[in-house]
């Protein structure tokens, strides 16, 4: 069923990093991603590595959870591995097949590993961050952006409506294929191409149902005089606590160790 | 086909762990002809029983036969096996959704209905498909010629839950199973589709219908047997009378039909009645106790 996808989707539980500001872990998350990139060797892989190993720890969400909610991008980093293992180029003699080099092979095991952790962190942050939290969060980093006439609040609006849809969509594309299996439909068998023939008596209806709520809901924002320009309060206020210090200067470290064991050596 | 559940079990999410036990064990017999009803509170696993009945939802725990197909998987049977079979089964059990018309997508109204068709019988030649497509849209009271080449979405909403009836009557199922079929219809348009079924059960189109119902008054004037959920089991299996001149804590709080509701306040300033409380029979029953008194 689709509504098993993991991806993405809040997990409830108390936990350090559930009740961390979304802010800090935005921007966590954001140095971490950049990490990635700057981490040249295995030690820096590792330290990284550890990092996520430590915060997943630290949020209470079950590993298998975790390892759950990479099946959806294996096909991506499959493919991803397979490309750079036939095109990177490298200096020294074939070990395999006469064109893949041992650096391309090394160059790739790094790339998978690189896309495992980064899918890996951001899951984190969605697992442990509520979708309003998530918004408040990108909102709030962003709002500098108004002096320039950014249109701060209505992108945070756009994303947390996108956000809060995601899971009734899925659950009504739940409902329709049942109700297409009902009337026969069969999507697990033929080729790709008859597969995804099949899926169109679910698209269509889904997306009639997403232009209808839509409207529904532009419609419940008109008659409550809902307008963009106006100031407005927040229920729950961001506040900064020593949780967060915490959170900030572990990374601070990581990240600084990241740099110094990059020193050991390239790839 | 005789439908027979015995102590099956589901729950939703089962691995996760906010999961919750929607069936805990529904005993319930379902004979070929009758026109069933399932009543009970919101949350009492009503969907989750029917979505059984041809095999959207995989048997968990306990037993599940329909006719002679044997729901919960075998070890013995492949996986291929287990396909092809749940394919038969869905082209004899019928299952209208609440809200069908979520489900249309076709260009025109024939392709719509013609898709059922057209999965369980590939090999069936155009003009049988469009003799069965326009034989169910007559039955569902919609003008073939008018509709066949509209875009289903042109239609108004209750012709757009006709039109997916039609699409899943095409296949002529032998039991056709409705959840909350007249919900947001209004009162004629509710009249009508229950007519509908009367007629498709009576012509022995349909041999046996399954209907979930939140309208006290729908089942008792059609139902012949009803099964009160309650917290995931089949509380009470009996006929609407029965369900309505008891009185416990669980048919309480179900509401009344109007009938029911009047022979009881009637009861109270001594008038017995005893007919059933299909108006028709209430009324004749009243009528009879009105003479005699005279
Ligand atoms: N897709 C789902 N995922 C998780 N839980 C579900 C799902 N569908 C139903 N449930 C739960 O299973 C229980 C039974 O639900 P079900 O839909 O069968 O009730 P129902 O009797 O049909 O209610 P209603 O009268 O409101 O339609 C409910 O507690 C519900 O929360
Ligand atoms: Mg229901």
């Amino acid at each position: 069923m689709l509504s098993d996808l993991t991806f993405g989707q809040y997990y409830e539980t108390d936990s350090f990093v559930h009740r961390l500001d979304p802010r800090i872990k935005i921007l966590i998350l954001i140095a971490y991603v950049v990490f990635i990139f700057v981490a040249r060797n295995f030690y820096a892989f590792l330290a990284l590595a550890v990092f996520l190993v430590i915060a997943v720890i630290f949020s209470k969400i079950p590993f298998s959870n975790m390892i759950k909610s990479m099946k959806g991008i294996l096909f991506i980093i499959v493919i991803t591995v397979i490309l750079n293992v036939f095109f990177y180029k490298g200096e020294t003699q074939t070990v395999l097949f006469w064109i893949i080099t041992k650096e391309a092979l090394i160059f790739s095991a790094y790339m998978a590993l690189r896309l495992i952790i980064l899918v890996m962190g951001s899951v984190l942050l969605t697992f442990t961050t509520t979708p309003v939290a998530l918004t408040d969060g990108i909102e709030s980093l962003l709002s500098p952006l108004k002096v320039i006439k950014f249109p701060v609040h209505e992108l945070a609006l756009v994303m947390s409506i996108a956000l809060r849809f995601i899971p009734i969509l899925m659950g009504e594309a739940d409902r329709i294929i049942m109700s297409q299996k009902a009337r026969g439909a069969d999507f697990d068998s033929g080729n790709v191409i008859s597969r995804a023939k099949a899926m169109i008596p679910v698209l269509i209806p889904l997306l009639v149902s997403a232009f209808r709520r839509a409207e529904e809901l532009g419609d419940a924002m008109d008659s409550r005089c809902y307008s963009s320009s106006a100031v407005r309060t927040k229920y729950k206020k961001l506040k900064l606590s020593a949780r967060d210090l915490v959170a900030t200067l572990v990374s601070i470290i990581i990240f600084v160790s990241v740099i110094f064991l990059n020193g050991l050596g390239g790839v | 086909m005789q439908i027979i559940s015995k102590g099956l079990t589901f729950t939703y999410n089962r691995e996760a762990d906010f999961h919750r036990q929607a069936l805990q064990g529904v005993d319930l017999t379902i004979n070929e002809g009758d026109f069933f009803g399932i009543v009970g509170e919101t949350g009492s696993g009503k969907s989750t029983f029917i979505q059984h009945l041809n095999g959207l939802i995989k048997v968990q725990g306990g037993s599940l036969w329909v006719g002679d197909f044997n729901l919960a998987p075998t070890d013995k049977q492949g996986k291929k096996q287990y396909k092809k079979m749940l394919k038969q089964l869905r082209h004899k059990v019928g299952m209208v959704f609440q809200y069908p018309e979520y489900q249309l997508f076709a260009e025109t109204v024939f392709e719509d209905v013609a898709f059922g068709v057209k999965n369980f019988f590939p090999t069936l030649s155009d003009e049988e498909i469009e003799k069965r497509v326009a034989k169910a849209i007559d039955l569902v009271g919609l003008d073939y010629n008018k509709v066949k080449n509209k875009s289903p979405f042109e239609l108004s909403g209750g012709q757009k839950r006709r039109a997916a009836i039609a699409g899943i009557l095409v296949s002529e199922p032998e039991v056709l199973v409705l959840d909350e079929p007249v919900a947001g219809l209004d009162p004629v348009g509710k009249k009508r589709l229950m007519s509908l079924l009367h007629t498709l059960h009576d012509t022995g189109i349909v041999k046996t219908i399954v209907i979930v119902s939140h309208d006290m008054d729908e089942i008792s004037e059609n139902v012949n047997r009803v099964a009160l959920f309650c917290g995931g089991r089949a509380v009470k299996v009996c006929t609407p009378k029965e369900l309505f001149s008891q009185k416990d804590e669980s048919s309480s709080r179900l509401g009344l039909p109007v009938t029911a509701y009047v022979s009881e306040k009637l009861n109270e300033v001594g008038v017995e009645l005893s007919s059933d409380f299909k108006t028709e029979n209430f009324i004749k029953d009243l009528v009879k106790k009105y003479k005699e008194t005279v």
